[in-house]
């Protein structure tokens, strides 16, 4: 009886809060709600901008990151981005006054290996609005990426590689004639 | 002599036959489409839920339970829509104390759940009460669900679920983030 009550006095003095006051969801928008990259060679970079429209009546920060979808919410033959350090914001946040918009530059760049050409890859831009209120608003931006069949790599290391061969050989063969005995 | 100055020209000539293409691929045409030229954008008329003091092992709902906030889509394409939770920190030091939010919407000690349900997606014909986990997942549609994508000037109502640790320290003000997304379809 006596832990029963001890146990009462315990629950009633477990105290939290959920933050009070109700307030109106801020309103932003971003555009455009999906973008295309067609052809980008590895070992190049392409370069888009974001327009991020703050309909509320207070400036807001906003943040922006990346994320990988599921496969069953990419578009249809869309691999997972490979590495979402290749995306990179500027600037990383912003500050958007009470009804204006403001445009962030999104750079794409893909190192410069064969194993990256031909692909089709998918990844998420997120932009959400700072915000301590229990429900937050973010909104994802598709972006597609699709790298080009010819890598500048396989081309320039055959070339290279073809060339130190061949005066490999002219090197050898020139050498192998002056160092032949003549004959008297 | 002769055969070495032609290998060597031969070479030269090799090398930048295979390596053109590569210094023409340096200058190729990178085309980047805004599809569809499409503004995306959701809101929601409540981001705040007055909750107070609360007890522990005890399930709290909205008020209206399930008809508590209106998603509204906004913008010129159609969605769809996500939600994801997190664990609620103590709001005076949030780095030394943490409700971790479960996996499945059951409670243990310093472990709370979070459902959401959706006006209308009853057991009967849907999902009813769904746990908000802290990894991505559907919000409206769901797979295998009645719905489609949500179009401009669709609404959504919702409500939420607490169910509080069976065990926690006292008189600590918690915060946690609820956050609802919203992809082109």
């Amino acid at each position: 009886m006596m832990w029963r009550i001890k146990l009462l006095g315990l629950i009633a003095a477990f105290l939290v809060m959920f933050l009070p006051s109700f307030t109106v969801a801020q309103g932003f928008s971003v555009f455009p709600a999906e973008v295309k990259i067609d052809d980008l060679p590895p070992g190049q970079g392409a370069e888009f901008e974001l327009t991020i429209r703050n309909k509320d009546e207070i400036a807001h920060n906003f943040t922006f990151t990346t994320f990988q979808p599921p496969e069953e919410e990419r578009r249809a033959g869309r691999a997972e981005f490979p590495d979402e350090s290749w995306v990179s914001f500027s600037p990383q946040e912003i500050e958007v006054p009470a009804n204006s918009e403001t445009n962030v530059a999104v750079m794409v760049a893909v190192p410069r290996e064969g194993r990256w050409t031909d692909q089709d890859w998918e990844i998420w831009l997120g932009v959400a609005s700072e915000s301590t209120d229990l429900l937050a608003v973010k909104l994802y931006v598709r972006l597609l990426v699709s790298t080009s069949a010819t890598g500048p790599n396989t081309a320039l290391v055959g070339g290279i590689a073809a060339g130190i061969v061949l005066i490999s050989c002219g090197a050898y063969y020139y050498f192998r004639r002056r160092t032949k005995p003549q004959r008297v | 002599m002769r055969v070495a100055i032609t290998s060597i020209i031969l070479a030269i000539t090799l090398a930048l036959v295979f390596s053109l293409p590569a210094l023409a691929q340096d200058s190729a045409t990178i085309t980047i489409t805004m599809i569809g030229l499409n503004e995306i954008s959701i809101t929601l008329d409540k981001t705040e839920w007055s909750l107070g003091e609360v007890a522990s092992n005890t399930e709290y709902e909205t008020s209206p339970s399930i008809e508590w906030c209106t998603l509204t889509v906004q913008g010129t394409c159609n969605v769809n829509t996500f939600i994801v939770g997190d664990d609620a920190k103590w709001v005076d030091n949030p780095n030394d104390y943490k409700w971790t939010l479960s996996n499945d919407g059951s409670n243990g000690e310093h472990i709370y759940g979070l459902w959401f349900r959706i006006s209308g997606d009853t057991e009967a014909n849907g999902r009813g009460y769904v746990p908000i986990t802290k990894t991505q997942s559907e919000f409206w549609p769901y797979p295998g669900g009645p719905g489609s994508s949500l179009a401009p000037g669709d609404t959504k109502q919702f409500g939420l679920r607490l169910l509080t640790p069976t065990y926690f320290y006292s008189g600590r003000q918690m915060q946690t983030q609820i956050t609802i997304s919203a992809a082109a379809a």
